[in-house]
């Protein structure tokens, strides 16, 4: 996994917890992009990043993280 | 009992409709009946239908030359008159309506003369060539003769006449022949009433009165003709004749089928000699377009055997190597060897494909199924991915449907239609016509769009707003109106309470003072006052409808701006009557029908997702496969996959990705880095130049099936001639399935149909045979709505309740600055289709030849650019040369430009950036310079050499010459 494919993921998720966080808790936030991340990545992506938040995971914000958790 | 016919007791009112005839005047929609005798025949019909109308009901048909039944009625012939008892003289039959009690006598010896009398004037000023003209046997003049009796004409020849009148042959596809010309108006009223366009008129008075397209130095071509071709339809002599009628003679049969250009879908007879097409000609009985075309549909078929066409199966090993033709049979095998191989090595999710957007349902459904069963992944996508997935996304989660609600008749029921980053006069023209006449009867229209796009310059129209917003702050925009609405206290209580939830969060959302239009005006650009008149105009209207196209969709926020449209329609209690709803304008001919297919990568058929085991069990049980549980991935995902390395092959359908994808040099890298790319295409398309197999594809005349169209509605498309390349699309797609061993064993497509209907919930009683009967069907159709649903969501929504969706406005990441001060947008315009494979070989290349970049007048001048300047266009991910035209139809700091030509690279210079929700990308903002310059760019120069290499290995091909058909 390159890191320009990590950066692409990162953004991706950072996307989706900034369109989705209007007067919401980081806990909230994180279910509704561990949600999205369900039902619309590929096998490959969730592993993907899983992968990379286990081993490195530095450019991930703490909201993102919690929705990791939640895969 | 022996029952014999009785004509005086014949009331024909229920009778069908025979959209094979000419009534002569327009269908009167009052519910009121009225009874009248014509002939001594008894009739009832609705109020305010005509005499003449009333007697072609009853098969009595009345002479007539200016009259047909989709324009208003004119009485200039007078050939229609007739006696009605109590009226003086020969009142005109076609301007005449009918009364209760009326009594009308048709024919008799006084009528009988005065036809006669007025035939033999019309005939005195018309050449006498009938057996050597175009419109022979098909002729209404000629027909009117023999009808009237007319034997001889007193006058002579020899007076002042029009014989010699010049023929205009500008237009490519048809002439205008002014000897021949009865000044009857018709066309004229076609060009206004069902076009809506009034390029034409008639000049001067009297015996100098003429048909004349524009000013009198005008031609057809130089006009504001659209070419959509109503006048054609509507002369009722040779005088505006299709030129391929006048090369190749009058058709002999025709077939009822859909055109597959855009979304609207309209019904076309297509009229043949034996396998070849002379004219296509709108189907009256055609729901989407009730009788009217464009120039696309009507005209521009020529592709489909155009010499270009691919006929023959290739394959090559790699892509630098000459194409080698080979049987039907070695290509398949060469195909799932290749498949079977590279998931031996990579893994099962290494592969994966791409359905199409122009193929049938059947089509796109089975491609899908061998995806999933037989490449065992759920690695589909479709092209909605780069246009409309922010509308399934975005309406699903807020009214639990992902299409729009109405039927495009609705708009003739509304008061104000809001229309939102859709330009329909380009992109959909035949439902723009429709939406112009309701406009001329009255309605208001909204436009936010960052362009003056056509509509606004809509003729005798009482009302419109532009709100010309800076591209990429639709959230903002439709925030500050929601927040007029609700602060004004102009929202709908009763809808809002009984029809929805969620409300009482999204209230204090949107009420929130950063929604308020003040707040907004900076972000807009557009004054708050502006939008607080078509606030206000919008939520008072009694019916309040919202179109809206690629303007919304295509942004970062594309899915956002959707919600914030239901939420508007929701707050207004705009959903569920006619007259009303959410429109999203689909942009190819089956994206509708695409995704309700199962095209998207984590949903099954009938957007059942994947993960949901009961829904997937279904599947499993029909296909006799495991299904994969997880998401595939989408077309993005696939590239990025595909130049990582983990993804190595691809079966794309009817989709040339290369050219309208964004970020091209990615896409490119993507398509290089596959070790199998297999592509089906009518034409060796920009994607075929990098691929190892190519199946030839079929086009719609080729094959049956259907499409489905803006408004749900599914449109039988019918096989008109053999595929070229022996089989239709569907075929091919089961012949590789049986080569990667999953068997496939359609016969007909209507089978695959019926396997649809037995695993979609919404088409359960979908059938060929119903829509045979009903001519079309709008899902859903089911036990709840045996015959369809033209509106949706009446009582309640698929999920219960409409949900309101909090819609905060996130400026894009991707923001003009310093070094890339303007913002570009893309589309499309009328002439050309999409990326062009089709509309590029005919002879709509008249009207755009090439992609140009428009730019307003102030940032022309500060880079000193004039009209025709070769311009260097230059983004975060690469740079194009294209030729400026200097337009004030876009605003000051916005350029545009279309894609339609492969060399233009537009989408070189779109970038990755994309929604958040389906990662369709923006290809509506995307930040640039402009400056002048004096050579092709460095990916144009590679380009040509690089496309010009292909062309030569396709050329080496031996069997290639014998692939050459048609002219």
């Amino acid at each position: 996994m390159s890191s320009s494919q990590i950066e692409n993921l990162v953004s991706m998720l950072n996307q989706i917890a900034n369109n989705n966080n209007y007067k919401k808790t980081d806990e909230e936030t994180a279910k509704v992009v561990a949600n999205h991340v369900k039902r619309f990545w590929a096998r490959s992506m969730k592993e993907n990043i899983l992968k990379y938040a286990a081993n490195d995971g530095s450019q991930l914000s703490p909201t993102i993280k919690l929705a990791l958790a939640q895969l | 009992m022996i029952n014999y016919f009785d004509p005086a007791t014949n009331t024909t009112s229920n009778k069908p409709i025979d959209f094979n005839k000419d009534y002569g005047t327009p269908a009167s929609t009052s519910t009121q009946k009225v009874s009248i005798e014509i002939d001594g025949v008894t009739i009832t019909v609705p109020a305010g239908t005509s005499v003449m109308r009333a007697a072609a009901m009853a098969d009595i048909n009345i002479p007539k030359l200016c009259a047909t039944d989709n324009i208003e009625a004119f009485g200039s012939c007078r050939l229609c008159a007739v006696q009605i008892k109590g009226m003086r003289g020969y009142p005109t039959s076609c301007t005449t309506p009918v009364k209760e009690g009326m009594v009308v006598s048709t024919e008799n010896n006084d009528i009988a003369k005065l036809r006669r009398n007025i035939m033999e004037l019309y005939i005195s000023d018309h050449p006498l060539d009938c057996l050597t003209c175009s419109s022979n046997g098909d002729c209404e003049l000629q027909d009117m003769a023999g009808a009237v009796g007319l034997r001889e004409v007193r006058y002579g020849f020899d007076g002042d006449n029009h014989l010699d009148a010049k023929i205009d042959e500008s237009n490519p596809y048809f002439t205008f022949e002014p000897s021949k010309c009865i000044t009857c108006s018709r066309c004229v009223r076609a060009c206004e009433e069902v076009q809506g366009t009034f390029a034409l008129t008639i000049e001067g008075r009297g015996f100098a009165s003429k048909v004349s397209a524009g000013t009198s130095e005008n031609d057809f071509l130089s006009s504001d003709c659209v070419s959509c071709g109503a006048c054609v339809q509507a002369c009722p002599t040779a005088t505006l004749t299709e030129k391929s009628v006048i090369e190749k003679g009058q058709p002999e049969h025709s077939v009822i089928t859909t055109c597959a250009y855009c979304g609207v879908g309209c019904s076309f007879k297509a009229e043949m000699k034996g396998e070849e097409v002379i004219r296509m000609v709108p189907y009256k009985g055609g729901k989407a377009n009730q009788g009217h075309s464009c120039v696309k549909g009507r005209f521009a078929f020529g592709y489909a055997t155009h010499k270009d066409r691919v006929t023959e199966p290739m394959i090559r090993d790699s892509i630098d190597q000459p194409w080698k033709v080979v049987s039907w049979d070695e290509a398949l095998a060469f195909s799932a060897n290749k498949i079977k191989n590279i998931q031996t090595k990579y893994g099962r999710e290494s592969v994966g494909g791409i359905t199409s957007s122009r193929c049938t349902n059947e089509e796109t459904y089975l491609v899908q199924k061998l995806i999933r069963a037989a490449f065992g992944n759920n690695n589909t996508d479709t092209c909605a991915r780069v246009c409309h997935s922010p509308t399934g996304y975005g309406l699903k989660a807020t009214i639990g449907e992902a299409a729009g609600t109405q039927t495009f008749d609705s708009v003739m029921k509304s008061d104000v239609v809001m229309v939102i980053g859709a330009n329909p006069t380009d992109a959909h023209p035949v439902f723009a016509s429709q939406l112009r006449k309701r406009l001329r009867q009255g309605a208001e229209l909204i436009v936010i769009d960052p362009r003056s796009i056509d509509l606004l310059n809509t003729a005798h129209i009482s009302a419109n707003h532009h709100l010309p917003l800076k591209p990429g702050t639709n959230v903002a925009m439709i925030n500050a109106i929601a927040h007029v609405i609700l602060s004004e206290g102009l929202e709908d209580k009763n809808f809002i309470e009984q029809r929805t939830d969620e409300y009482n969060e999204w209230r204090e959302f949107i009420l929130d003072e950063i929604n308020s239009p003040e707040a907004m005006e900076s972000i807009t650009t557009v004054s708050a006052e502006q939008i607080r008149i078509a606030a206000r105009a919008f939520a008072k209207a009694k019916n309040g409808a919202i179109y809206y196209g690629l303007g919304v969709t295509e942004h970062s926020q594309g899915s956002t701006m959707v919600m914030g449209i239901a939420n508007l329609a929701l707050a207004t209690g705009n959903i569920g009557r006619e007259g009303v709803g959410i429109n999203p304008l689909r942009g190819q001919n089956n994206v509708q029908g695409s995704c309700d297919m199962g095209s998207f990568p984590q949903e099954l058929p009938g957007y059942q997702h994947v993960s949901d085991d009961v829904l997937r069990a279904k599947f499993e049980k029909n296909w006799g496969v495991t299904l994969d549980n997880e998401p595939g991935f989408r077309i993005p995902n696939m590239f990025d996959a595909a130049i990582e390395g983990t993804f190595k092959a691809m079966y794309v359908q009817g989709e040339d990705i290369l050219q309208s994808d964004p970020n091209t040099q990615h896409v490119q890298a993507a398509l290089a880095s596959l070790e199998c790319l297999i592509v089906q295409d009518i034409f060796l398309n920009e994607t075929a130049l990098y691929a190892h197999v190519f199946l030839p594809g079929s086009s719609f005349l080729e094959k049956d099936g259907t499409f489905t169209n803006a408004e749900r509605r599914i449109n039988r498309v019918r096989k008109v001639m053999k595929p070229l390349a022996e089989f239709a699309d569907w075929e091919v797609t089961q012949k590789l399935s049986n080569a990667l061993g999953y068997p496939m064993n359609y016969q007909h497509p209507s089978e695959i149909m019926d396997e649809i209907a037995s695993l979609v919930p919404t088409f359960s009683k979908v059938s060929y045979e119903k829509l045979d009967k009903q001519g079309s069907i709008q899902w859903p159709c089911n036990d709840e709505f045996p015959d369809g649903s033209p509106i949706m969501h009446v009582d309640n929504f698929p999920i219960g309740k409409g949900r309101f969706a909090i819609t905060p406005y996130l400026a894009s990441e991707d923001r003009a600055n310093k070094r890339f001060p303007l913002l570009l947008t893309t589309g499309r315009i009328l002439s050309q289709y999409n990326v062009g494979a089709q509309t590029r070989r005919t002879d709509n290349q008249t009207w755009h030849k090439e992609d140009l970049l428009e730019i307003h007048p102030n940032d022309a001048e500060e880079r000193g650019i004039n009209d025709g300047d070769w311009l260097g266009i230059t983004s975060r991910a690469g740079d194009t040369v294209l030729r400026a035209k200097v337009s004030e139809r876009m605003q000051s700091g916005v350029v545009f430009t279309t894609f339609h030509h492969p060399i233009s690279g537009a989408n070189v210079i779109t970038t990755d950036s994309s929604d958040w929700a389906t990662n369709c990308p923006e290809y509506k903002v995307t930040p640039v310079q402009v400056e002048k310059v004096t050579s092709p760019s460095d990916w144009q120069t590679r380009y040509k050499k690089f496309s010009a290499q292909q062309k030569e290995h396709f050329k080496r091909s031996p069997k290639k010459q014998k692939a050459s058909i048609g002219s």
